[in-house]
């Protein structure tokens, strides 16, 4: 492994802090390989599952997913560790730092200190990168941020032990056999039918059909209801949508930059082509969609819920278009 | 190929951070950009500002003698009910009735201690919480 770490910044912080993982370990995979080739794009509306009093809304596959199907789909091991407390977890990741091995860790938002105080809340899911150590401080590459940041190792055990939902239990880990001579034509289209499969399934609530789900969900809300609730419903959406993750429909494009990029391994690229298209429209209706929403929660009594799930419904149907070609790759 | 639009508002949320989103280039070649949403501002500040009421709400209840300081320092905290329940370890309607005043005044040391430090606070910041 190379001394010598450089950090980068990515849309996303599972699929980046995967995808530097293996690059740095000698697999070179950008971004867009790695969320596409763990068939990632999701849709998930589960109102049973609160986060705050909110229904659990997801614009991708479910936290760990990445991690735990890139070395299913690409044989790779892949070391997971948890950990009974702080004290074990924080001596093993100076460890691991002393001899200079990368490692990722999932963390909770709420306790990283160099988040800007308004994007701190319990999100418990957030993946990073350790590259080094300087005194009580860890080098850190958190691959939402521009640059490199410093945390002392005390809030950082405190981030990698938040409970709560996806509670991360000090989860630390890194590659250890990558494979060589991978069939990437075959691993691609299998990835790709994958995720046409999950986007297209008959369960209410996930993939297209969840999106409709919840597009009926918000055209029987009640405009006359508390407008309290109603502003947090809203944003609640949109910020599920956004925050942490990519702008807008970001991962609607993440998606389709994976289409366009595994061109180069003699599939039809006409049909890539067009799918990715389609999720491009996708994407940019997803955030005529999310401006839909802060527009009426601004002026509660202009709220027009109908209009607000057409454009959902709008965008659902782009992705459906695109999973049933997608399906059909030969 | 469709055109991916950039937004490049203000997002005063992220506190001068850039994020980044992928778009295409003229080429048609994907790429990341920094971008800045104001739709995403206006979500974050929502749910900051909720919090605000919450914890106005609370100092309120305090006043009157109904809720309890724990549930100050859980909106304090940005925490919901499981979420602080699960942080001190105790079932969901035992936390609920902490956030009572009077359920709060009977509780002993060894569990007030556990609620200051789920919010990395003093045991005295909960006893003698002033309005």
């Amino acid at each position: 492994m190379s001394e010598k770490f450089e950090h980068s910044q990515f849309a996303h912080c599972e699929s980046g802090v995967v995808s530097t993982l293996l690059t740095h370990y000698g697999l070179k995979l950008s971004e867009p390989m790695v969320f596409g080739l763990t068939s990632s794009l999701s849709f998930v509306f589960l109102p049973i599952i609160k986060l705050n009093n909110m229904p659990l809304i997801a614009y991708r596959e479910l936290p760990k997913n990445i991690i735990n199907k890139v070395s299913k789909v690409l044989g790779i091991e892949i070391v997971k560790k948890t950990y009974k407390n702080g004290v074990e977890a924080n001596n093993d990741l100076t460890k691991f730092v002393e001899d200079k091995q990368l490692v990722g860790l999932q963390t909770s938002v709420f306790y990283l200190p160099y988040f800007p105080k308004d994007m701190r809340f319990h999100f418990n899911a957030h993946n990073l990168l350790v590259y080094g150590k300087e005194g009580s401080d860890y080098k850190i590459s958190d691959p939402v941020f521009e640059e490199a940041v410093l945390c002392d190792e005390k809030e950082l055990t405190r981030a990698r032990f938040a409970k709560g939902v996806f509670a991360p239990k000090g989860f630390m880990y890194y590659p250890k056999n990558i494979p060589t001579n991978l069939d990437f034509s075959s691993i691609v289209k299998k990835a790709i039918k994958k995720n046409a499969k999950s986007m297209l399934t008959p369960f209410p609530y996930a993939g297209v059909k969840g999106m409709r789900t919840l597009a009926k969900k918000i055209s029987k809300l009640n405009p006359n209801s508390d407008p309290r609730y109603l502003k947090n419903y809203l944003t609640h959406i949109v910020r599920m949508q956004e925050e942490i993750g990519t702008g807008g429909g970001g991962f609607r494009f993440l998606y389709a930059a994976f289409l366009k990029e595994v061109k180069k391994y003699d599939l039809d690229n006409e049909l890539l082509d067009e799918a990715s298209s389609l999720l491009v429209k996708s994407g940019n209706t997803l955030r005529e969609f999310a401006l839909l929403c802060v527009e009426s929660s601004k002026k509660i009594d202009k709220f027009d819920a109908n209009k607000i799930a057409e454009k959902l419904v709008e965008a659902s149907k782009y992705e459906e278009e695109a999973f049933k070609l997608l399906k059909k790759i030969q | 190929m469709e055109k991916i639009e950039v937004p490049q508002e203000e997002n005063k949320t992220l506190d001068g951070i850039k994020k980044v989103m992928y778009t295409t280039d003229n080429d048609g070649e994907f790429k990341t950009a920094n971008y800045g949403s104001s739709v995403e501002e206006f979500a974050t500040q929502v749910a900051v500002e909720e919090y605000e009421v919450l914890k106005q709400e609370s100092l309120e209840n305090i006043k009157k003698g109904l809720s309890s300081p724990i549930e100050y320092f859980m909106f304090e905290n940005r925490m919901d009910l499981p979420t602080l329940a699960s942080v001190v370890g105790m079932f969901q309607f035992r936390v609920k009735r902490h956030l009572k005043m009077n359920n709060f005044k009977k509780l002993n040391d060894k569990i007030l201690s556990k609620y200051a430090q789920a919010f990395n606070i003093k045991i005295e910041e909960l006893k003698d919480f002033n309005v």
